[in-house]
């Protein structure tokens, strides 16, 4: 049975009718077009599916809809303000943390809690908290180095 | 592999007597779903179709981490491995909690998945269950029959088995205090995978006496056997004696003799010694300094 809800993605409110047992990223890439947000393994492995869930990387592949009702979700698509990239977006860019693009969105956005959480990480600190995003590309050390990079800018006040 | 779900009911009870009513409605039909980090992927491999899914993450009832004066610690099977890992209030009285917690899949993983789903998924490698079998973990049951207790070394009665009927809740993960002059640590070693699955894991806990003799000693072996469980004769060894290296180092033997591992057996029986080794060798060594430390 279909329950119409509200979702709040990327601060907008949306009201979507959705099936119980549709997963999170189903209703933001297939209902509201956010296809940022990518899917790949489905079972939790790879962290490509991370979205911020009241500011907490959660797993859109097993997450159902349901669950954040009421919640505020913020996905890749929500962290440019006004066509300026965000200071991770910028320095992943920067530092040619980028390669094929597929694990970015969730690298950037666990990037963006962590940053949230301690404005001032250090190296470990930065690898223990993307350990749950696997990049096949890069080798992870451009990407270390653009979240480390990000967070003096974002100290600076950049952003 | 975009596997989507089959369609079932979703469920909202308001409290946990309506939980358990909709367990008893119906029936084999009906799932729990607190984090679902492992829920989901069952459902997605069809090797669980449910109808109905009782979601019980919203009831705040089941979600806390308490600490009462005497010691004992209180926590509500939704508390997150990631809030758990973070709570001052485990790290102060039961650190190795902590650790087992922060050593559950990713930090995504971590913020999704609960306790209570963690014990009652009941797989031969999670990580929660070495740990709350060696800290005699209790844990409080709700079914349409009223309450009862189940000691942690009693719930698993198998790989993903356990005493939990089909229409019973767990409703609270009960943590007793140690004594004085007590240490306890989990000591594990993984699969290099994503995830990092265990191979081999060892709750520890020592309490000394004041001679410096073993008053008692807890070893929860996880990973190694079709459930957690306690390393009795290796425990056996230890208790009542002032152990040197040698003795401890034959009762990490015995230890590896009670694992039941199915696969890579001769690596992770080799594991467990090390872990027990090392995990008693080291509690030891942390009591005796911190009495030290206190004498003077
Ligand atoms: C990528 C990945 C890595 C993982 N790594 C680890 C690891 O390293 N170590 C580890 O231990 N686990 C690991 N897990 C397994 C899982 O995340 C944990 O077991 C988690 O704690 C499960 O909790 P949950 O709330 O998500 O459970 P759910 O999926 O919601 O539920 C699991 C089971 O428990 C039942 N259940 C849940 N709560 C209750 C309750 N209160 N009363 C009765 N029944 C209940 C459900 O019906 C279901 O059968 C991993 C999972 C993933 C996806
Ligand atoms: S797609 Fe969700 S973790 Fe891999
Ligand atoms: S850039 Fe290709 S997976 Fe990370």
């Amino acid at each position: 049975m279909k329950t119409v809800a509200t979702f709040t993605v990327n601060g907008l409110p949306h009201e979507i009718a959705v099936e119980p047992h549709q997963l999170l990223i189903e209703v933001l890439r297939e209902h509201l077009g956010l296809t940022g947000t990518k899917h790949s393994c489905g079972v939790g492995n790879c962290g490509a599916c991370t979205v911020l869930v009241d500011g907490t990387p959660e797993l859109a592949c097993l997450t159902l809809a349901m669950e954040v009702r009421d919640k505020s979700v913020l996905t890749i698509e929500g962290l440019a303000k006004e066509g300026l990239l965000h200071p991770l977006q910028q320095a992943f860019v920067d530092y040619g943390a980028i390669q094929c693009g597929y694990c970015t969105p969730g690298m950037i956005l666990t990037g963006k809690a962590l940053l949230d959480d301690n404005p001032d990480p250090t190296e470990h600190e930065v690898r223990e908290a993307l350990a749950g995003n696997i990049c096949r590309c890069t080798g992870y050390v451009k990407i270390v180095e653009a979240v480390l990079a990000a967070a003096e800018v974002m100290r600076k006040g950049g952003n | 592999m975009f596997r989507l779900l089959r369609p079932f009911e979703y469920l909202e009870p308001s409290c946990v007597a309506e939980a358990v009513e909709m367990l008893v409605r119906y029936g084999e039909k009906a799932r729990i779903f607190a984090g679902g980090t492992d829920l989901v992927i069952s459902m997605k491999k069809r090797q669980i179709v449910p109808d109905y899914l009782i979601a019980i993450g919203h009831l705040s009832e089941l979600d806390f981490i308490e600490a009462e004066p005497n010691g004992t610690l209180r926590l509500g099977p939704l508390a997150t491995h990631a809030r758990l890992a973070a709570s001052p209030l485990v790290w102060q009285r039961f650190p190795m909690l902590a650790t087992a917690c922060n050593e559950v899949g990713t930090p995504q993983v971590r913020n999704m998945g609960t306790i209570g789903g963690n014990v009652c998924k009941a797989g031969p490698s999670q990580d929660t269950p070495p740990v709350l079998v060696s800290l005699e973990a209790k844990l409080h049951l709700v079914g349409p029959s009223g309450k009862r207790t189940v000691p942690m070394d009693q719930f698993c009665t198998g790989p993903f088995c356990t005493v939990l009927a089909q229409d019973e809740l767990v409703v609270e993960i009960e943590i007793p205090p140690l004594p004085p002059r007590s240490a306890g640590c989990y000591k594990w070693i993984t699969k290099i995978t994503a995830t990092d699955e265990t191979l081999a894991g060892a709750g520890v806990v020592v309490v000394l006496k004041e001679d410096g003799s073993f008053e008692d000693v807890r070893i929860g072996l996880g990973s190694v056997a079709p459930m957690a469980i306690r390393a009795r004769r290796a425990e056996s060894l230890l208790r009542g004696t002032w152990p040197e290296a040698a003795q401890i180092a034959e009762a990490a033997q015995i230890a590896s003799e009670e694992a039941e591992p199915r696969s890579r057996a001769a690596y992770r029986r080799r594991m467990v010694q090390v872990l027990v080794n090392e995990g008693v060798t080291e509690m030891q060594r942390q009591i005796a300094a911190s009495m030290q430390e206190a004498g003077r």
